[in-house]
This record gives structure tokens, sequence and C-alpha cells, in this order.
């Protein structure tokens, strides 16, 4: 019932703004009075002071000014003169002139700098959105704002006010509204530029307020988001006033003739478009009013008039009108309606059309441009001729020679034309360069766009492919990324021998924590060790191949003999393993894992070691993440500052905890390190839609429209925290902190039609011929076609006798 | 078509084959002796050689039927002046073999690479002399089987077990039992036309070639095709004038893009006349003309003393007349007098001088007398019926199981394409083999499989080597059918015969569309050497008058109704979306701005997809917000290429305040040991 006052008070407050209000509402209190007042547990703003100096003076001013204002949202404003009445713990201090109180009874809601409630403007924006601190939410990014959409969602709309700089008159008329209108609307205020992004605001740079309406309350599915109208008059009480009272009423009925219908539009300054309505049509009739009244939704009225009304008088002629305020009702006859939308939105919303129109030509001259990163910055090298020489160039003739002679040839097959090729090719050569002069490895390259033998011999059908060549082997494809890290590091582990042949358990121990073969330890550190009984065992063979498959990329090893296993084993601590078997080490003095070894395939094999090869808390980088989005799991993923704090150390460690004891089986426990792999930071803003501070735990599934779910930063990141997170968010108790962005890759710019282009030049050219009646001609038809128009034949040039005297002289 | 089909055909095939062996073992010498083959090739010229290969790579049942005792012997005679005028470049800049066989128009395909038309010659324009030659060498070397002295007489067509067959009988008896006919029998019947006085006409194929026989001779010669001017051309030296006369004009093979107009190796003539040399062009009806003899008269009688000088052996003199002009009783022409000649009634004819010789060059036809009822194709409605009636994938129509290869096929293409010529006709030959693969051995038309990553980069390799599209342009074109994320690549189909992919191909349609490839020359609308004649801006592509790729994106197969009401001038129907890639003046179509990022953007349109490459670090964000899209993202990259994307705002810098990451070199990144480090590309395979 407040709130209701509230509205009647507001209209009226609206309507005497200009009036000047000459008693003032401002109070004095005396020691006595004060203490009363802290009984009441009425709202007060209660200024201190003890002496008078020009700032003083002014604002002082300013507060007598909004104790009219605040009177109408039942708040008093107060002031104590503290040399007359020294109020224990406001009178004395430090903080005494400079700062005003914000009472509820007795309890300080807010205390305020002076210098932040300068003016009575800043003064009731302050005080109101103190007051209204629990309905009116403030959201930093869009992600918290989806979070109130979602909330909001077929229960009510929502006003989102953007209040670049508090203390404004628009701060305090979005206030205002929200005081009259806050149980009728969810209110939302923010103030950084995330927000207007995701409002699609292109213009960051004004510092202009805004205003939109979400129309949460009506959509049809909680997934659907909510439709938004922009506010686009400046932002003050009344103009907000008007657009909420737009936003309420999109289509009114009527049965009176349009020069008669009083609609709320008229008095708000808002023009009306009236439609006519038949009986026999009304359903249709009435959709139309109803697409038409939300499509022009905040900027014009509209009435659907029942035509069979007595009081309708218009013509039948017409089936429209429209009245512009302060005007006459115009009649006229609508044909669609687009054509009325577009004669509103051209007479209301010049601007907004022309901003549409720069967009589009921007667009179409950017057709010479490149929009491909790779090919951009391949293009940009076009002068720089590149240097092979590291790199041997391998044709027809010499290919065969070269791919048998060393030890391992690795071979590059490129285009010129494919800018992916000739962006690798640069790393090639790096690693070309890097490996250069080392025994047994040679780099070479078939450019496929010459000797296009070679390529079709090795069944070379994608483009760059990197093939290793080994004496009388089947060549090996290298699989790994495109770039000189991994490249590098597949050539120098394809060195080695795979499996390597293990044959004492002195050899084991040595394989496994890394001294064998040491030089590859910065390689890699993982070993996988493949133990069965003999030789003659049935999976030697298949393991064999797989570690012929997994050359490169990882380290094997091979022991096969039953009782020298059993020996080493005993001597290993809490190892107990059955044969065949998978022996894991990640690295010296990490406990080793075992794995069962099914008889399988060498296929099956190569992706059973590829998996347990994958670390169980990685490290993501842009290098392995698709090996463990592989897994399909959902992510919890922990996002690392760059410098190695001992919080990021600790939070490592608190993940591990209940990793270890199988509490994290459904997911991928993984993390980030924002310095070594950046692009996490712009990952992260994309989820929540800003960086918070790190270390920071979020879980996601990896599906477009999921949803993303933020450890909350103010509870300490701690296993039995974590685990009580992750057990609210399965039920649902947690609100989500973003949407992973739907992400569908269509076609980024259209396509030059030359359909269009055509059918507007030459307006026959690419039409379908109509179809000829005349039978049994078909294939005279036929070889009609093959005859372009231009060329004309003349097959009977002429019937007439004299036709050789036709001398033609060409 | 259903499975079943082929299958049974092939049991057929099988079993004929079985029972011909049977009888036919030890035949040839006795009378009424039978062989059997599955396939059966008619003629040893270069069109029945190239399936020969196809067939004796395939390890089919083949013989090669050949009456004289070598082959190309078309090439023994023909032509006549042995000058070929097939183009045999040997330096072409490049070492791509696909690429220079588009600059070889005279040898064969096969896997042999030095199985080139150069190995025998070195000549631009070789001797006639050396083709035989080196289609021998093609026999020898491929092992091919031909029978030479099977001189076919008759063919008939016969029922083998519920499919029509055909039964080929030499000059022997021997009779042939072949399942399947390929007709490769050229043209070499020449062409005539029935006028009265064509008994005085001397053929192309019989004249004389020493132009001294023609020293001061007037020479009116009927046609205006290349051997017309080769003939002039050879005399030009000795004959007193030289007249062509036919019913069209020249058509110039460089202004009409028809390699069977006139070629520019043979056009001297053109300069004579136009600069007045006493050589000529005329046009008019070869059916309304009569050659005669004029009778001595009076006046020949006052002349004579002079010229019995003149005139070699008293040889009477040859005029052109008009039927119409004639007095006729019957085909006897009684008398010919003045007044029977054109120039008697208007003074200043054309033609009105008599000719020593006249020279019929009017071309060759087919030879449609071997055939029986039963087994003749239906003559051609173009190329004034010269020609059998072929469907669009070269089988005779209403002769199933029988086939028409090479220069006797040339009705599908005529005056439009390459058909006609070795260097078009070896692609068709290898197009219907693999038709006959899939209709009788179930082995469906080769494809590549490729990412749809891929595609851009594929049809660009093959709009800049591809032969066989560029020598048979709108004939010939790569299909590629889209099956979401990858495609499959089949090359060289015959585009008539596109509503019929799925049965001539044994590639089943999805309904996710599918692409067309073909080279196309543009609408010649300009003056072919004048101003204008080149197009260099792609947005203005499809004006390109040269050689160009086009691509057609179709959703659903074109039907034949579809193919008869395309528009004017196209190779095929109006399609969903076109492309058209600009012609290029050095047929490099490999250009970044101007024929890369089209290409991807209609390739993007037609498959709804982002085909952009990104470097991994943007991939990764991608990646995290849609699993399932899996691209080129293998791609590192390096700092300075990184730079350039960063200058050109294509890529976001996270870098920015941090020391670059893949920037240190490879020795430094090795001090740091990071995790194992696993990592794949080329997911979306």
């Amino acid at each position: 019932a407040h709130r209701i006052m509230c509205i009647v008070y507001l209209i009226a407050f609206l309507f005497s703004l200009t009036s000047e209000q000459c008693s003032s509402k401002l109070m004095e209190d005396s020691s006595q009075s004060f203490m009363e007042r802290m009984h009441t547990g009425k709202t007060s703003f209660i200024y201190f002071g003890n002496h008078v100096n020009p700032t003083i003076k002014l604002f002082m001013e300013q507060l007598e000014m909004s104790a009219d204002a605040l009177q109408d949202y039942g708040i008093s404003v107060v002031k104590v003169n503290c040399s007359k009445d020294a109020i224990a713990n406001y009178c004395t201090g430090e903080k005494l002139m400079t700062k005003a109180y914000l009472f509820r009874g007795s309890e300080v809601l807010r205390s305020f700098d002076i210098d932040t409630v300068f003016d009575v403007n800043a003064i009731v924006s302050h005080v109101l959105f103190s007051v209204l601190f629990n309905e009116v939410r403030y959201v930093h990014t869009p992600a918290e704002l989806l979070r109130v959409e979602s909330a909001a969602k077929q229960n009510s709309d929502i006003v989102v006010g953007h209040i670049p700089v508090l203390g404004l008159p628009e701060h305090r008329a979005l206030m205002e509204a929200a005081f009259v209108y806050g149980t009728k609307y969810q209110f939302v205020q923010t103030s950084g530029t995330l927000v207007l992004k995701h409002m699609g605001v292109v213009d960051l740079s004004s510092s202009q307020a805004r205003l939109w309406f979400l129309h949460c309350k009506g959509v049809s599915r909680r997934s659907d988001p909510c439709p938004s109208t922009p506010m686009r008059k400046p932002l003050n009480t009344i103009n907000i006033h008007t657009f909420l009272q737009l936003m309420e009423a999109p289509l009114t009925e009527s049965v009176l003739d349009p020069s008669e219908v009083d609609v709320v539009h008229l008095h708000l300054g808002v023009p009306v478009l009236y439609l006519f309505s038949q009986p026999q049509t009304q359903h249709l009739d009435r959709a139309t009013a109803q697409t038409l009244g939300l499509q022009l939704r905040g900027e014009v009225g509209l009435v659907l008039i029942h035509r069979d009304s007595p009081n309708v008088k218009t013509s039948l002629k017409y089936n429209a009108a429209y009245r512009l305020p302060q005007e006459d009702v115009k009649y006229f006859t609508l044909n669609s309606a687009e054509g009325v939308v577009k004669l509103f939105k051209e007479e209301l919303l010049q601007e907004q059309k022309l901003e549409n129109e720069e967009e589009d030509e921007e667009h179409w001259s950017d057709l010479d441009i490149l929009d491909d990163e790779v090919s951009e910055s391949v293009y940009r090298d076009r002068d720089l001729m590149l240097d092979l020489e590291s790199v041997i160039e391998l044709t027809s003739d010499t290919f065969q020679i070269t791919v048998t002679q060393d030890d391992i040839t690795v071979v590059l097959f490129y285009f010129k034309w494919d800018a992916v090729c000739m962006a690798f090719i640069q790393s090639y050569i790096e690693v070309a360069d890097a490996l250069e002069g080392m025994n047994g490895v040679k780099l070479a390259a078939v450019n496929c766009g010459e000797w296009t033998d070679i390529c079709s011999d090795q069944n070379v059908t994608s483009f760059p492919t990197v093939l290793i060549y080994r004496p009388m082997a089947a060549a090996q494809l290298y699989r790994g990324m495109l770039g000189t890290k991994s490249l590098h590091r597949f050539i120098l582990l394809s060195l080695g021998s795979s499996p390597y042949i293990l044959s004492s358990s002195a050899e084991v121990m040595s394989f496994m924590e890394g001294d064998l073969y040491s030089k590859h330890m910065y390689l890699t550190p993982v070993r996988v060790l493949g133990l069965f009984s003999s030789t003659h065992d049935m999976g030697v063979t298949s393991f064999e191949e797989a570690a012929r498959l997994l050359r490169g990329e990882s380290i094997l090893g091979l022991f096969a003999h039953k009782e020298m296993i059993h020996v080493w084993t005993s001597e290993v601590e809490g190892l107990s393993v059955n044969l065949p078997a998978l022996l894991v080490s990640r690295g010296p003095g990490v406990p080793y894992e075992v794995y069962s070894l099914p008889s399988s395939s060498p296929t099956d094999l190569v992706s059973l070691i590829k998996q347990v090869e994958l670390d169980r808390f990685p490290e993501l980088t842009v290098e392995n993440l698709p090996w463990y989005l592989e897994l399909g799991k959902p992510l919890l993923l922990l996002f690392i500052g760059k410098e190695d704090s001992t919080e990021s150390t600790k939070a490592l460690a608190e993940i591990k905890q209940p990793l270890s004891s199988g509490q994290l089986d459904s997911f991928l426990p993984c993390w980030i390190h924002l310095g070594r792999t950046p692009v996490g930071r712009s990952i992260l803003e994309k989820y929540l839609g800003f960086v918070p501070p790190l270390p920071v735990l979020v879980m996601s599934q990896l599906k477009t429209g999921e949803e993303v779910f933020l450890f909350p930063p103010e509870r300490p990141l701690m296993a039995k925290n974590i685990l009580q997170w992750i057990h609210d968010v399965e039920n649902g108790q947690e609100q989500p902190a973003g949407l992973i962005p739907d992400g569908k890759w269509g076609p980024p710019v259209p396509f030059f039609d030359f359909l269009a282009i055509m059918d507007q030049e030459a307006p026959t050219y690419a039409v379908q011929r109509a179809p000829k009646m005349k039978t049994g001609g078909r294939e005279d038809h036929r070889e009609n076609k093959h005859v372009t128009p231009n060329q004309k034949q003349t097959p009977h040039p002429s019937s007439n006798p004299q036709a050789p005297r036709q001398h033609s002289e060409l | 078509m259903s499975v079943i089909q082929p299958l049974f055909r092939l049991l057929c095939v099988l079993s004929l084959v079985l029972a011909g062996s049977g009888s036919g073992s030890g035949s040839g010498s006795g009378r009424n002796a039978s062989v059997s083959h599955e396939y059966c090739v008619l003629g040893a010229g270069p069109a029945g050689l190239q399936m020969g290969y196809f067939l004796s790579r395939s390890q089919r049942d083949y013989i090669i039927l050949e009456r004289n005792a070598g082959p190309g012997s078309f090439f023994q005679i023909y032509p006549r002046h042995r000058k070929l005028i097939s183009i045999n470049k040997i330096y072409t800049g490049r070492r791509n073999k696909e690429f220079n066989l588009r600059h070889d128009w005279n040898s064969l395909l096969s896997d042999r690479p030095s199985l080139l038309f150069q190995r025998i010659s070195r000549e631009l324009y070789p001797s006639a002399d050396d083709f035989p030659r080196y289609l021998s060498t093609f026999v020898k070397e491929l092992g091919l089987k031909v029978k030479y002295g099977a001189d076919i007489g008759t063919i008939k067509a016969s029922d083998f077990n519920g499919n029509q067959g055909y039964i080929l009988t030499d000059q022997n008896g021997v009779s042939y039992q072949c399942s399947v006919l390929l007709v490769s029998t050229g043209l070499w019947v020449p062409q005539q036309v029935d006028f009265l006085g064509s008994d005085l006409v001397e053929g192309y194929e019989s004249i004389p070639t020493d132009p001294e026989e023609f020293k001061d001779q007037a020479v009116l010669i009927l046609g205006k095709g290349n051997s017309a001017f080769e003939t002039a051309q050879s005399i030009l030296g000795r004959a007193s004038r030289i007249h062509l006369y036919s019913p069209s004009p020249v058509r110039l093979a460089w202004q009409t893009h028809y390699v069977g107009d006139l070629r520019a190796i043979n056009n001297e003539l053109l300069d004579t006349y136009q600069l007045k040399s006493l050589d000529g062009l005329v046009e008019g009806r070869l059916e309304d003309i009569a050659i005669v003899r004029r009778e001595k008269d009076g006046l020949r009688r006052r002349m004579a003393k002079k010229r019995s000088q003149k005139s070699t052996e008293g040889k009477e003199q040859l005029y052109l007349t008009l039927t119409e002009l004639l007095d006729q009783n019957g085909n006897n022409i009684s008398k010919i007098t003045g007044q029977n000649l054109p120039g008697f009634h208007t003074d200043n004819f054309s033609l009105r001088q008599p000719y020593d010789r006249v020279i019929r060059c009017l071309g060759f036809r087919f030879n449609f007398s071997i055939f029986d009822g039963s087994a003749r194709p239906p003559q051609s409605s173009g190329a004034r019926g010269r020609l059998p009636g072929i469907t669009a994938w070269y089988e005779g129509r209403g002769t199933p199981n029988m086939f028409v290869l090479g220069t006797a096929a040339h009705s599908r293409d005529y005056r439009m394409s390459a058909g006609g010529f070795v260097h078009g006709f070896r692609y068709t030959v290898r197009a219907v083999h693999k038709i006959l693969e899939q209709r009788y051995h179930n082995i469906a038309w080769p494809a590549t499989k490729l990412p749809i990553s891929q595609l851009q980069s594929w049809i660009l390799r093959r709009v800049n080597e591809a032969s066989g599209p560029y020598q048979m342009f709108g004939v010939l074109g790569d299909i590629i059918l889209l099956r979401g994320s990858y495609c499959e690549y089949l090359e060289e189909f015959p585009l008539q015969a596109l509503p019929q992919l799925s049965a001539l191909s044994g590639r089943p349609l999805t309904d996710q569309g599918l692409l067309v490839l073909v080279m196309q020359y543009g609408l010649n609308r300009t003056d072919t050497l004048g101003p204008g004649r080149a197009e260099s801006e792609w947005t203005k592509a499809w004006r390109s008058n040269f050689l160009h790729p086009v691509l057609y994106y179709y959703n659903t197969l074109p039907t034949e109704k579809d193919m008869r009401q395309r528009p004017v001038g196209w190779p095929l129907p109006r399609p969903e979306a076109l492309h058209h890639m600009v012609e290029d003046f050095l047929t490099e179509w490999d250009q970044p701005i101007s024929h890369s990022q089209p290409l991807r953007r209609f390739l993007e349109h037609c498959l709804q997809t982002d085909l952009r490459a990104f470097y991994a670090e943007r991939s990764i964000h991608r990646r995290f917000q849609e699993n399932g899209y899996l691209r080129k993202q293998g791609i590192v990259g390096n700092s300075h290429l990184w730079q350039h994307a960063r200058e050109a705002g294509l890529m976001a810098d996270h870098q920015r305040d941090i020391t670059p990451g893949d920037d240190t070199s490879v020795s430094e990144y090795l001090k740091h040991a990071g995790a194992a480090v696993v990592s794949t590309m080329n997911f979306d395979l």
C-alpha cells in the first residue's frame, strides 16, 4: 500500500517539480528528538555538523532541497548541530562534517561522504539506492545480468539502467522509478561497459545513461532469451515513466472512432496507430495488431478499433489511421504490416537507420580484404623470399632415393597457394635449422603444385601433410600440432627405438625412473612399459606394432620375462601386477600406475596407451587441449594467474586431494596458467563476462548453450568447499555464472552472389528456358543448346539461286 | 539401376567368356570360327588404343580389332600435307605432369611417364608420320592386345542371355562375340555433296600433294575447314588463283575457341585474300551448284593458237554454275553454252572465270555401312548427320552395350569442345571406362574422400593443374558430393549425364547437395583481340571471356528436364548458387584476394560453415565454446605471423603484456621441461 501511495506522490511530484517549494521540510534535531527518531524505526538521512563554511553552506542548501524530494518516499532529512547537541559517536571524531548517515531506526544503513552526496540529485539517488539495496540488483557483468534474467523469466519483466556516473540526475530518475515500480519490475543497475556491450551498444565511448526493458515475463520457454526494448529518450523521470507505461500497453482495443479514443499514449506525447478490424477477420486483425504492437513497442501506441461498433464512423476506404502528438488523426490505407513499421521507423528512427546503412557499406567494401588471419598474415609476407636452404626440395627424380637414405626423412607436402601450408613452412624451416647437422635426420619438402605425381603416389590428400620415412618401413603420418615445438619434439622422440626392449630389472628401473634415455626426459617425463610373461606372448607383436605407430609421440618400453618381472615387482613397494600389463611412470619418484592389458589390435592398443598417458590433472595448453577434450568429460578448470603465487599452489593442491581419492572421476580436473596460455584470459572472459581475481575455479560442460558455474570467490578454495560446491551445482542449488556462448560457425560474411548480379545485369542470361511444346525435335533442341547466342549459325545461308553472287567481303 | 543388374550382367559376361574361350580356342584359322570377348574395341586408332590401355590396366578380357597392319592408319594418309596441327609443347616452364598435358595434344594417357609423344617428336607441329609411330610404341610398351588385319564387314546385334551383345564378322568369316562393343572407327569416309558434275571434282583424299602439279592453275576448293585451307596453303606459291567455296563463312579457332575451326597455322590464305592477291572466299550452298565443262566454240577456235601454248595437254577447264541455269534432260547435260553460266547473266559474277581444278575438302563421315539394321546407331542431328547419335554417356542411342569413342563420338560436343580430338577424347574415353567398370563390374567411380576443410585447397589444385576439364571444357567436370563434414570428389564426369550420376558412378546421393566444377569460356561478346577482352576484377568474373573455372552448387541433383531447359549457352542448369573464378592471364588461379577468398566464401555459403583457418591460439578459444567444432586447428604459426594477423586486426592480442611463448627459440624452450604434451591435428577426418 505504501508503494501505491508513492505512485500518487510521484505523479504529484512530477508535476510540481518546477514549482518552487517555499516551506522547508528539512528538520533539525536536538539530542532529545534524535533519540526519539531512533526509536521510531523510520528511515532518515542525517547530517551532523558543527560550523558552516562555504562548502557546507552549499551542501546545506542541497540538503534542504532533498528534504522535499525524499519526503515523498517517507524519508526524513535531518540536520544536527553538534555545537548545540553533541550526540555521542556522531558529533565527534575526524569524520564529523564530512559524513552524512542514513538510518533505519537506530541502525546505520550507510554513511556517505558529503563529496558523494554533493547535490540534491546525488542525495536522492544514493539514499534511494541504499534503501532499495535488496530490490535493485547491481550487476557488473553480462553473466550476472543473465543470472538475474533467468530468475525473472516467466515471472516479471526487468528494467536495466546503465548509469555511467552515480549521483547524477539520470541516476536519481532511475532510483525514483525503481522506488515506484520496484514491486512490479525487477530493477537492475549497472555501470561498466561489459553489460553495455552485451546489450549491443556499439559506441562505448559515450557516457550517456541508458535504459532497457527486458520482456522476461512473457517468454514461453525458460531457455529463450528475454526480448529487450531500448528506451530511446534521455533518462529522466518523465521519460522513464512514459516508457514503462508504453511497455505495459502495446495494444489497446476500442469501439470508438479514432478521434474519440482516449489512450494513455496521447497524454504521454507518443504517436498512436489505429487499425480497423472487421468482425469476420477479427482474429487475424488482432494477430497483426499484436505483432505490430510488439514491433513498435515503446515508440508507438497501437489501438485496434472494431468496425462493427456504431460509434466508428471512419470511411471504409481506410483501414488504418495514425495520430501524432498535438495533431489530428490522419487516415490512410495500410497495405502491409512492414509498410507501417517503415512509416513510423523512418519518421522516428532516422538516426538508427543511418547507422545500419553505414554498416552495410562497410561490409561490402571489405570484399578485397582478407578476413582469414592465417591467409592475411602469410599474404603480408608476400615480398619475402622463402629460405628453404635447410630443407631439401624433392622432385620426382630425387624423391625415392632421398627418402630411403637416412634413418629418418621427414617430408612436408605443401601447396604454395595454401596459407596454412605457407604458415607452417616457416615453423618447418625453424625445425630444420634446429636439427641441422644432426645425423640420421633429414627434412625435405615436396611442392605438390609442381610434383603432383609424388603427392598422388604417396596418397596425400590433406595439406599440409608431414610424413616420416624410414628405410624399409611404411611412411608414418605426423599427427601433431603444426608448430615448431611439437614437430621438433616428435622428430627427436622418433630417433629412439619404439619400443625399447628391456632385458633386466635394472634396466626397467632405470627406464621407469627416466635415467635410461634421459636425453628424452625433457621431451616427456612419461614412460609406458608393456609387461609380458615372455616374448612369445600373443600380445607382444601387437604391442610392438602399437609402439611403432606411436613412435615420436610416446616413449614405450617392453619387458617380457615372467620371472624377472616377479622379482622386480616384488622389489617395488605397493606394486602388484597381473601379466600382461601396462605400467605408467609419470616421472621420477611418482608412484607407477598399473593397467591391465587386454589382447587387442594394435590400433586399439594405441588409443589405450594414449589414454593412460593423459595426465589426471593436466595443465591445459593450446597444444594438448584437443586430447583432453576428446574425453568428453565436464571440465573442472582452475585458472591461475601468471605470477606463481602461493595461493595458486595451494589451490592446485586442494583440488589434487579429492582427485586422488577418486571423488572427481566424473570430471576432468585441469588448470590453465594464464602466463603460459594467455588465451585462457579471454576464455574466462567469454565464460563469465569478466575476469575475477585469480585463482578461480570454474565448472563447465563443453556443449554450446551449457551453463558455466563459478566457485564463489568469497569462499576459500579448499577441498571440502570444492566438493560441497560440486554437490550444490549438481543439485541445482548454484546459480550459473555464465553460459558457453552459442557457437554456430556459419559463414562469416555473405557470399558474392553472381546469380543475383547476372539477373540484374543480364536478365535472361541465367534463366532456365521455358519448356518447348515441340515433340520429336528433342535431339535438335539439344544440339542448339551448345551454340552460344552470339555465334550465329547460318546453315542455310540463302535459298536464293543468285546466292553465289553475294560475294561477301568479310 | 539396381545392384542385382550389374551383378547379373557380370555373371553373363563371365559365362560368355568361358563359353567363348572353349569354342574359340585355336580358332582364327578355320571358316566360321568364333571368338568371344567381353570387350571388343573396333579400330586401333588413338581412341581404340586409349580404351585398350584402360581395359588392360583393369585386366579385362578385351581385343582391339584393326583392319590395317598397324595402328593409326588414318594418319598414314591424313592430313595429306603431313603436318599435324595438334600442338606438342614440350617446354612449359613447369614439371607438373598433369599440367603439362594441357599443352600436349598428341599424347595418350597412361601410367608411364615416358610414354609421351615428345619422345617421338620435338616439333610443336609434328609430322603426321610420327603419330602412327607413337601409337605403335604405345601398343608395344603397354602390351595392348590388338588383332591387325581383321576387317570387320558386318556388325549384328545379338541376344546373350538376355543382354544385347554384338557379333562382328571379318573378311575371313571369323566372328567375334562381344558383350560390349566399343566403336572407335573414327571418321574416314570422305563427306560428299551431290550436285551435277561432282564427278569432275577431285577429293582431298586423292589430290596430288606436290605443289608443282598445280603450277599456274586456277583452283576452286569446296570447303573452308582446316583441310581446305591446308590444301590451299600448300599450293599457294604455285596456283594462280585459289577460291574457297562453302555455305558458312570462315570460323577462326582463335575466335571460337573450337580447335576444329580454322587454325591460325593454316590460315595464310586469309592474308592473300585480304591483301587482294588473287585468292578469295565465297559463301553459297553446295547443293545449288554444278561443275561443268564448256564446249569448244567459235571463240575458242579463234584463240586456239594462243591457247595451245598455255593449256596443259589440252585439259578442259571447269566452270562453276547453278543447277537452275542448266537445260536438264534427266541427268544429262546436253551442251553448255554461255547462257548456262552465271557470268552471262551477271557480268561481274565472282566465280565467272574457269578453273583448272575443283577440289572437295568437306571433311569425313562415320562409316554406318558395316552396321546391320539391328546394330546401327541413328545419325546425329547435328554435324549434318555425319556422326552416330549417342547418349550423354557415349552409348549408342538404341544400341545398348555399344559405346562410341573418339572422333566418332564428337556429336556430343560438336563445334563446342574438344571431344573430336585426341587431347579431348583421351579424357572421354577414360570417363567411359569408369562407366563400364561401374556398370559391368560394380566398381564405383573413383572418389577421393576429403574433409571439407581441405575442399578449397583441392579445388585450387584441380583448377591449377587438371588437364581433363581444361581440354574438355564444358563437357567433363569434377563432381563434389557433399556429405556433411566430408565430401567425395569425383573427377571428370560427363556433365550432360549429371541426372544419371548415381547410376553411372555408383556413388549414392545424399540430401546435402553437390558442387560441380567446370572450366568454361565466357560470353565472348567482345572483340577477341580488342580492348576489354579480358576481365581482371573478380567481382565481374562471370563476364570472363577466356577459359576459367566455374562452380555450380545444387541442393538436389538436376533432372533431365532441368538439363533440357538450362539457360541458353550454359553447360548446366541454373544452380542454387554459382561462382565464377575470374579468368587469369597465366591460368594460375592461386591468388589470395582474387581467387582463394572469393572461392572460400562461396564454399562457406554452400556448406553453411566457416572455412577460415585460425592459429591454434584462436581455435582453442573456439574449441572451448563448441566441442564438436573441429577444424584445421593445428596451425601454430610464429610470433612473426601473429604480428601480421594482429596488425590486420584479425587476431586478439593476448600476449601483449607477457613474454611471447612460442617466440623463444627451440633450444630456449627445451630448457623448460613441461608436462607431456600430446597433440593432434586433422581431427575432422
